[in-house]
């Protein structure tokens, strides 16, 4: 009997009979399915402090439960409002710049015909990633000073007449958060498309030698087609985190250059939660909050993916 | 492949392959400026005095060579043990989590595998839940009783969503006529896995590995967390970041007091701070060379299948 | 291989925690929770090693790597109480928590003589309902407190400028700014060439007082705790940063800031910029509290650019208001150990840190041990050239001093009986010792032995002070609001101050509005009816 068309889930078969034909699968996946729900999904029952008002000290269930106060109290402020639209934005700009940076970085790198110099290119590329944000941000502070490297050389190539104070005016906060962002994290961003790279048929790229295919031809029809998939997969994800945001671009950045005159535009929504939750013991804000992260989150992610879908390219679910 | 059989004057397609590589080099020389400027300076700062380094304007180079910072921080005699303790959860949790997590996304790859899109949708919603730090900490404290031992690096870190879909996206780009020959001839999953898509995966693998590896050499949250109070069992990752909250702390204690006593900052931040990063991420970057040949130069696939 | 390969990385793995599990008996190891970061003191520390032969007590450490107030969260929510606790700048979560047990069940006349003296004239103010939760660290003072020089908040400027000037007397920001701008306007660069820069002002994060303190000291009061009390008129309480009274000094600014004295980009700097600007010796003058630029003053005479040093001033609006930089020493309440729930022998605890009140256990802590850490010459305490490096070296310090013990444990300072300072720090030999030739000299052209002899000598203090010790744990909204006026102030503060000429009475009214839109008022008043209630209470 024909072994794979067995394994091919038919419809109208049984699931059980399908599932004990397929049980080599479920043992490598049922057990860690247990353990995320023991490790990511147990933990979940904290969300009830939302509609509490939580102190840790007393006993889960001794806590006054409040509704939905925390809910609306957070959508009373001002500043939170703020918080998303500055999380989204920067989350935004955060997505272009890495996106873009890290795919071409790793198909420059590709392009390179030494061994040697790619891994040198790209060894040097990934080392910011091991710098401490505050080391970069204070480095990126003295550049974009208003006797900086960068003003100098703007003045110098006559772009400018006076220095611009980049550090002082919200509508470059954005910008500058996420360009420093791509400057620490490009290269170690590229890794994963490079990888994606290495699973392309070389055979491609001699036949299209062959025909005598030019370098930006066979970058556009055969490099970037090779990592379409990885390109999608990533982009579902991480439109799924433009209002949750991330660690490094949503909090580190803004809370280490952006807590003076520019705080209406660089208070996330971590660092709101911060200041106005976790800080005050107010447990219940901080997950309120956590809550309607998660439910955007989940709203934009399945969006993303069924638009993936619509087009015909690779999903993620 | 439609696009390439259009044939081009070979000197035009010379002209411009020399035009590409000048600006592809010249593109790259500049990434690599000014990535590497803030690493040199960096290393710069370690190796300066303390004092002088305040005043800043160092460069590339030291300005008054010194090593008291890197004497101030291997001086503590808790140095090694920590190390040895970086390594061990780091080989561990690289181990541990690129097997499961490459096993489940050989699993999840499989499209007629019946709860492939249940157990997918669980997995990538924990990316976007969180339950917030004080109910995981119970968990892993008081229900699983992992606090203050060394298998807290390890138990919670076993499986990551993020790395899982990538290697599955990988699995997913491979051809299929490799999969399916093995499975014609009779192979189990498990074989299968083991012996043609793992072998095949190699570049994804190392660069997962790297991921963790890099993710469990840096991470001090869980030692601060679970583990503060067993000096056997710190990190170096948390020892350094102690160093370096000590280093700036002091300032922040002379607030509680109205004396002098603990005003005195007993070492200049900017110097240990720099120190500490170049000895935190010294061994990652003695590892990374071998990591880093399978996803730069590849590994050609047309090989294995021949 | 792979497995091989992975199979010994187990089993050493595995090995790795069970060797270092073995903990040797000890008589009784106490786990101390410490809300600040310290490096561990070496296994072989000579302090703790004296503790343990005298009293068989062992501490095991946690410190501090991670945010404070999260890391409190969570050993409460687990109960993960170590035996003595500090809980820092937050304590008053773990009290809130009922962490701590009532140390009054066990400090008393008869048994803990020394405790009970120590403690015994603040009791009401260190109790909280009726027990004593956490021992105050810091603020007991003994005879006389020693200043030497101002620790805290002044107006600084750089010697040298004083010098061109003729040594003047400076009191007012009229003629403190007239002279940063006459000095700038003579040298436009410093000898090394670097633009000078004239007055600074750090708004990087909490230490921001450099931009928000500096009224309530012009209108004569003390740092209060971001409000300014009126005493004379029932306690009434402001939130001054939008006061009248705070507008002239914030215009100054703005009209020094058109005229170049003030550069922009002192307000988007972070720390390590502003040392390091004032490490090159060309800023000027600016306010702040002296511990948080010392380090710029060791690079200064590390250069022997003494005339690049600061010294304070203590400004008034008018000459006819009296300085109140310096304030008296206040007891640290709820900073320091409690006893946890948790702990097995309370009793042998408190009577530790009862015996290691005594003079003698003092002096260790302080001085160190005689003839290794310092000498005695004619009954004063001195400390040679080494003994002084030794105190400075953090390597030495954590193998031969119990530092983060001893920053907890309640503490004598002030004077010994015998004259001799506790605190080595403030002890004037080793001060006068330390003092460059150029500062005695200038010193000496006004007239003066040291620093702190250019403010008023502090006066007593009201009862309540200060309301930076109020504890706004109980109250959330208010809480909220302080936070608010904080980002607000913050933020609208530097904008005022780069103002466009014409623009600054209209902004300052919109700053004066949202300030009071953020419950100003509220909050005032709520502070007034504590301040009140104190008063009451403790005089």
């Amino acid at each position: 009997m024909d072994r794979t068309r067995k394994l091919t889930g038919r419809p109208g078969r049984g699931f059980l009979r399908t599932l004990w034909d397929q049980r080599q699968l479920a043992l490598m996946s049922v057990p860690m399915l247990l353990y995320v729900l023991l490790f990511s999904y147990a933990p979940l029952w904290g969300w009830i402090t939302a509609f509490m008002s939580y102190k840790p000290a007393v006993p889960l269930f001794d806590n006054p439960w409040v509704g939905l106060r925390n809910f609306s109290w957070l959508f009373s402020r001002q500043e939170f409002l703020l918080a998303i639209r500055n999380t989204f934005a920067m989350s935004v700009i955060n997505l272009v710049f890495n996106t873009v940076s890290a795919i071409g970085l790793a198909v420059l790198l590709n392009e390179v015909a030494s061994r040697r110099y790619k891994r040198t290119v790209q060894t040097v590329t990934y080392l910011p990633h091991f710098l401490s944000w505050v080391i970069v941000v204070g480095l990126a502070q003295n550049a974009f000073a208003t006797d900086g490297v960068v003003n100098q050389v703007l003045l110098s190539l006559g772009l400018i007449r006076q220095p611009l104070f980049f550090l002082g005016e919200g509508r470059y906060f954005w910008w500058l958060a996420g360009i420093i962002h791509m400057w620490k994290e490009a290269g170690w961003n590229s890794i994963i498309y490079l990888s994606s790279m290495s699973a392309i048929d070389p055979a491609l790229y001699e036949a299209a030698e062959i025909d005598g295919a030019g370098r930006l031809r066979k970058i556009m029809h055969i490099t970037l087609p090779g990592i379409k998939s990885t390109f999608v997969i990533l982009l579902i994800m991480n439109i799924g985190m433009l209002v949750s945001g991330t660690n490094d671009g949503n909090f580190d950045i803004p809370y280490l250059m952006g807590q003076n005159l520019l705080i209406d535009w660089s208070q996330t929504i971590d660092i709101f939660v911060l200041k106005y939750g976790i800080s005050q013991g107010q447990y219940g804000r901080a997950t309120a909050a956590g809550i309607f992260k998660s439910l955007v989150s989940i709203f934009l992610l399945f969006s993303a993916n069924r638009i993936a879908r619509r087009l015909d390219e690779p999903t993620l679910l | 492949m439609s696009g390439i059989n259009l044939r081009h004057n070979p000197r035009t397609s010379r002209w411009m392959n020399i035009l590409f590589h000048t600006f592809n080099n010249a593109f790259l020389l500049l990434a690599m400026l000014i990535t590497l400027y803030p690493v040199l300076n960096t290393v710069a700062i370690s190796f300066n005095d303390g004092t002088d380094a305040l005043r800043g304007g160092i460069s590339i180079w030291p300005r008054v060579f010194s090593l008291e910072s890197y004497r101030g921080v291997l001086a503590d005699e808790f140095v090694f043990s920590a190390f040895q303790v970086s390594v061990a959860r780091t080989l561990l949790q690289t181990a541990l989590n690129l097997l499961l997590t490459s096993m489940l996304a050989y699993a999840l790859s499989r499209r007629e595998y019946v709860l492939r899109k249940f157990i997918t949708t669980v997995f990538v919603l924990t990316m976007y839940v969180n339950a917030g730090l004080i109910p995981n900490y119970l968990l892993i404290s008081r229900t699983l009783g992992l606090s203050r031992s060394f298998w807290v690096y390890i138990v919670p870190t076993m499986i990551s969503c993020f790395n899982m879909i990538v290697i599955r996206t990988y699995i997913l780009n491979l051809p299929d006529a490799l999969v399916e020959s093995a499975r014609i001839d009779g192979a189990g999953e498990l074989r299968v896995f083991w012996q043609i898509i793992a072998p095949l995966c190699l570049p994804v693998m190392a660069t997962v590995s790297l991921f963790v590896a890099v993710g469990a050499w840096n991470s001090w949250f869980d030692t601060h967390l679970y583990n503060a109070g067993r000096p056997s069992l710190h990190t170096l990752q948390y020892l350094l970041k102690m160093k370096l909250a000590t280093t700036q702390a002091s300032s922040n204690m002379a607030m509680q007091t109205t004396t002098a006593l603990a005003a005195r900052a007993p070492t200049t931040p900017v110097t240990i701070r720099a120190a500490i990063t170049v000895i935190s991420a010294l061994p990652i970057m003695l590892v990374y060379p071998f990591l880093q040949k399978y996803f730069v130069v590849g590994l050609s696939i047309g090989s294995v299948k021949g | 291989m792979q497995r091989k390969l992975l199979s010994l990385l187990l089993i050493l793995a595995m090995m790795l925690p069970l060797g270092l599990a073995l903990a040797e008996p000890a008589p009784l190891t106490v786990t101390v929770f410490a809300g600040d970061p310290f490096d561990q003191p070496t296994s072989d520390n000579k302090i703790y090693k004296l503790i343990e032969e005298e009293f068989g007590i062992k501490f095991e450490f946690e410190f501090l790597a991670g945010d404070l107030d999260e890391t409190l969260g969570i050993k409460i929510a687990g109960q993960d109480y170590a035996d003595i606790m500090s809980g820092s700048n937050s304590a008053e979560m773990l009290i809130d928590a009922g962490t701590y047990i009532d140390l009054l069940d066990y400090i008393n006349e008869t048994d803990t003589p020394n405790l009970w003296a120590h403690f015994e004239p603040y009791m009401n103010r260190i109790t909280v309902d009726g027990g004593l939760y956490v021992m105050p660290s810091f603020g007991r003072i003994y005879n006389d407190a020693i200043v030497n020089y101002q620790n805290g908040p002044a107006f600084w400027i750089q010697k040298k400028v004083l010098a061109w000037d003729n040594y003047p007397t400076i009191t007012t920001p009229e003629q403190y700014f007239d002279l940063l701008l006459r000095y700038k306007e003579a040298h436009p660069t410093t000898e090394d060439g670097l633009p000078t820069s004239g007055f600074e002002i750090l708004t990087d994060g909490w230490r921001n007082f450099c931009l928000l303190n500096p009224v309530q000291h012009l209108m004569g009061h003390p740092n209060d705790g971001g409000v300014f009390v009126h005493w004379d008129d029932n306690y009434r309480v402001d939130v001054f940063h939008n006061k009248d009274y705070s507008k002239p000094y914030y215009q100054k600014l703005n009209e020094v800031f058109q005229k170049g004295l003030i550069d922009q980009d002192t307000f988007v700097q972070n720390f390590d910029q502003y040392i390091a600007k004032l490490s090159s010796g060309r800023v000027l003058g600016m306010f702040d509290q002296y511990w948080n630029f010392q380090n710029a003053t060791d690079a200064l005479i590390a250069r022997q650019m003494y005339g690049e040093t600061y010294i304070g001033l203590p400004l008034v609006y008018s000459e006819d208001i009296t300085d109140h930089y310096i304030d008296q020493p206040v007891i640290n309440v709820n900073r320091g150990f409690g006893i946890s729930v948790n702990c097995k022998e309370p009793k042998r605890i408190v009577d530790m840190f009862e015996a290691l009140l005594d003079d003698r256990w003092q002096t260790i802590f302080h001085w160190g041990i005689e003839g290794e850490d310092y000498y005695v010459e004619n009954g004063r305490y001195l400390r040679t050239a080494e003994q002084k490096a030794n105190a400075e070296n953090p390597v030495w310090v954590n193998a031969n001093k119990a530092r983060a013990l001893f920053f907890y444990s309640p503490k004598k300072e002030g004077t010994m009986d015998n004259g001799n300072s506790w605190d080595p720090a403030l002890q004037p030999e080793l001060y006068f010792d330390m003092m460059s030739e150029y500062d005695k000299e200038f010193l000496t052209s006004y007239g003066m032995k040291t620093p702190a002899e250019f403010f008023t000598p502090a006066p007593p203090n009201e009862p309540y002070y200060p309301v930076w010790q109020i504890d706004l744990q109980p109250y959330p909204d208010m809480r909220d609001i302080n936070t608010q006026m904080g980002d607000i102030q913050a933020r609208d503060l530097p904008r005022l101050i780069m103002a466009a000429p014409g623009e600054f009475d209209g902004m300052w009214e919109t700053f004066a509005k949202t300030m009071s839109d953020a419950g100003q008022a509220e909050y005032e008043v709520f502070l007034q009816g504590i301040i009140l209630e104190m008063n009451e209470r403790l005089r």
